[in-house]
């Protein structure tokens, strides 16, 4: 064992520390450990399963408790490559049933429960210790780090269970929806028939996976644990930083002999310790060379190829190198030149207005379609239009207010009224005024107006002649809709002589 | 073999050219902070929703509510106010930092959180295990969406005890790493055994200059003289 060939930075680490080494000891050798574990494994596997059909727990129980039987293999290839001496595959397999002889009973019987397996197997595998040595061994390793060893084994445990379910609901997930199952799960559970035995083994299979993955690393992480433990215990790190000084000293060690002459003196041991590094003639040149070196590489210079996509923009100058250089055939040349030439430039002119007007007509074309759209959401004219469009109401306070149904000669047919119906005789001649109001002077009324506001609107007109003659009307009306009040006679002449003087000329016109 | 040898560190090089060793923390102390963090959830729950129980239809309200915020905010609000420590990381000695080693923003702190529901498919965190045994600095997926890191907290050190000694000057440079090496030696003592103690001291007994029955002594006083006047 060499120290100095370790192909991992041995320092003292905190025991968690050093199970993250072990992660990464096991990562870097990924494919040989787990080709390796999967070689030795699948096969007793398929053997268990095929002799025990019947009992599938027996069989995962009896691939679970030889563990440290296939354990062996990946730590001796993780005691191998920590020195540099990575086996091939073949190697690490024939030398299997060898790493079998030694205290294998021990370590499938008495020992198989213990929670710090992983930490102590190197002990007896690597160290090859047995029996009074070994306790004695395992007293001084385990003052540290037995703790996290079996935290490691109590993760252990749980991840393998949260894997295995992983993997149920994995499998799970992937049965297509056609197949319909409907599965209960209790009574495939509890079925002991052939039907429930294929599941269990694949449960069992499933299991047999995770362990390729898992298991080299829970070995990986013990194997780290002992050797931090032991880089601590035993310095390594030290040892081997102290090995290094040694050699280097020893390359200068008439120098020294002639320094440890010059310490008995009083004079200069800082320039002494200068010295001691043999310094060489260095000219200009050669220090600008090398300063020049030294400057092209990584802290001061980063280079870095980046491929990605982007504009070509390039392009086009690219091409026209390429015609210049006359590599497409004359033909091609001929007719590119032709296409190039003013005769072609009125087609090609033709065909761009034709392009545009295609463009134009085709937005067009898009306006109309969705013109009922653009009216509804986007224009701001848009709501008040149909506002104008209303039709008049065709009845106001319960009034009809056509014109067909009013008489020709509205005055006299009130004059008529009067004496016997005078309620039907001012209603007339209020329909009347209102419906002149609606078709005549285009107020627009609405069918929710109150007489008040009728007014209003007629205040609006300005005519005043009108106004007085609807005010007077209105009031009387009013008096007589709803307080019951004869309006008195002389109203009604008087009424009917304005109405004449407003709508009579007005109709005569 | 390897051009450079496996190390757990994370070097991050300052803009001034400082580097920075950080220490990424692996799937098993994050595995028990996890846990610990559940516990500490499921007991808050717990002594929570019984009075909230006894209230009817608003206690479930309330409940439903208070396990949205428990749930989701427990990890968020501890890692940015507790600079990068929920309690269970802060047992464990792990803290969540950046991936360029500053302390970790709300948006990174929810998206590592909020991912932790990918990490958790299709049962039981097998993505996110998966993910963390593969990655060299073991992130899992909110990390790599986030771009976070769980590193070991640097914890206080206790003084060594460097062994007394009369201060000595090398004839000759050393190194920074010899320099520590030698510091270590005498630091490191007290754990080791006499006899390893001794053996190593007399691999540099000849370039010392001295018997290896004295070089330890002569060790000490290096260190005592690189450790300068205390």
């Amino acid at each position: 064992m060499r120290l100095s060939d370790a192909s991992v930075v041995i320092r003292p680490r905190t025991s968690w520390e050093a199970m993250d080494l072990g992660v990464l000891m096991a990562r870097e050798h990924r494919t040989l450990l787990m080709a390796s574990w999967a070689l030795i494994t699948l096969p007793v596997f398929v053997l268990l399963t095929a002799l025990l059909w019947k009992s599938p727990s027996t069989a995962m129980f009896l691939f679970w408790w030889l563990k440290p039987a296939f354990d062996r293999l990946p730590l001796y290839i993780l005691s191998k490559t920590l020195f540099g001496e990575a086996p091939s595959l073949k190697q690490a397999i024939r030398e299997w049933p060898r790493l079998l002889k030694g205290q294998l009973l021990a370590s499938l019987t008495w020992r198989r429960l213990s929670l710090s397996r992983s930490f102590v197997m190197p002990v007896s595998q690597l160290e090859g210790l047995d029996g009074e040595a070994r306790q004695k061994r395992l007293g001084v390793l385990q003052q540290r780090n037995a703790g996290a060893a079996r935290w490691l084994t109590i993760l252990g445990v749980h991840l393998e269970i949260g894997l295995w379910f992983g993997c149920m609901a994995l499998f799970y997930l992937f049965i297509p929806q056609q197949l319909e199952l409907d599965w209960d799960w209790q009574r495939l559970a509890l079925a002991t028939s052939s039907e429930g035995l294929w599941l269990e083994h694949l449960g069992n299979a499933f299991y047999a996976l995770i362990l390729v993955f898992w298991e080299p690393i829970y070995v990986a992480c013990g194997f780290s644990l002992y050797l931090n433990r032991r880089t601590v215990l035993e310095a390594w790190d030290l040892e081997l930083v102290f090995r290094r000084l040694r050699q280097r000293l020893s390359s200068v060690a008439p120098l020294l002999l002639l320094v440890s002459a010059l310490m008995l003196l009083p004079f200069s041991p800082p320039a002494v310790a200068d010295d001691s590094k043999p310094s060489k003639e260095v000219s200009t040149q050669a220090a600008s060379q090398s300063i020049k070196t030294l400057l092209d590489k990584p802290p001061f210079k980063n280079p870095e190829t980046v491929t990605r996509y982007r504009f070509g923009e390039e392009k086009p100058t690219a091409k026209n190198k390429a015609h210049g250089e006359g590599k497409l055939p004359a033909w091609l040349q001929a007719l590119l030149d032709n296409l190039n030439s003013n005769s072609f430039k009125h087609v090609a002119l033709g065909l761009e207005v034709l392009l545009w007007s295609l463009l134009a007509g085709g937005l067009a074309l898009l306006v109309w379609r969705y013109r009922d759209w653009l009216r509804t959401f986007v224009s701001r004219q848009g709501p008040r239009k149909p506002n104008a469009a209303k039709p008049v109401p065709t009845q106001l306070f319960g009034l009809e207010l056509g014109t067909e149904t009013l008489p020709a000669d509205i005055a006299s047919t009130v004059e008529q009224l009067w004496s016997t119906q005078p309620r039907e005789a001012l209603g007339l001649l209020y329909r009347g005024l209102l419906s002149r109001l609606l078709h005549d002077f285009n107020l627009p009324l609405k069918s929710a107006d109150t007489e008040g506001q009728v007014l209003e609107r007629v205040h609006q007109l300005q005519l005043p002649q009108l106004l007085a003659f609807s005010d007077e009307l209105t009031r009387h009306w009013q008096n007589l809709a709803y307080g019951h009040r004869l309006p008195p006679t002389s109203a009604q002449q008087q009424l009917c002589n304005d109405w004449r003087a407003l709508f009579s000329s007005g109709a005569a016109q | 073999m390897p051009s450079a040898p496996l190390d757990t560190l994370y070097q991050i090089e300052t803009p001034e050219g400082i580097d920075l060793p950080l220490r990424p923390a692996g799937l098993l102390p994050r595995a028990l902070a996890f846990a610990f963090d559940l516990g500490v959830r499921g007991l808050v729950m717990g002594i929570l929703l019984v009075p909230l129980a006894l209230l009817g239809n608003i206690g479930i309200g309330l409940g439903s509510l208070l396990l949205f915020l428990v749930s989701w905010w427990y990890m968020v609000l501890f890692e940015v106010l507790n600079q990068g420590c929920s309690p269970g990381k802060q047992v464990m000695g792990l803290r969540v930092v950046q991936d360029d080693g500053t302390p970790i923003g709300w948006s990174a702190s929810l998206i590592r959180n909020l991912l932790r529901f990918v990490d958790m498919l299709p049962f039981g965190y097998f993505l996110g295990a998966i993910s963390c045994l593969q990655h060299p600095h073991f992130k899992r997926l909110g990390d790599l969406a986030a771009g976070t890191l769980v590193v070991y907290r640097e914890q206080l050190l206790a003084r060594p005890q460097v062994p007394q000694a009369a201060a000595l000057r090398l004839p000759f440079a050393l190194e920074l790493s010899e320099q520590r090496a030698i510091l270590g030696f005498a630091e490191r003592q007290g754990e080791l055994s006499a006899e390893r103690v001794h053996e190593l001291a007399s691999i540099l007994a000849t370039p010392l200059q001295v018997s290896p029955a004295r070089a330890v002594e002569q060790l000490n006083g290096v260190a005592r003289g690189l450790l300068g006047p205390t």
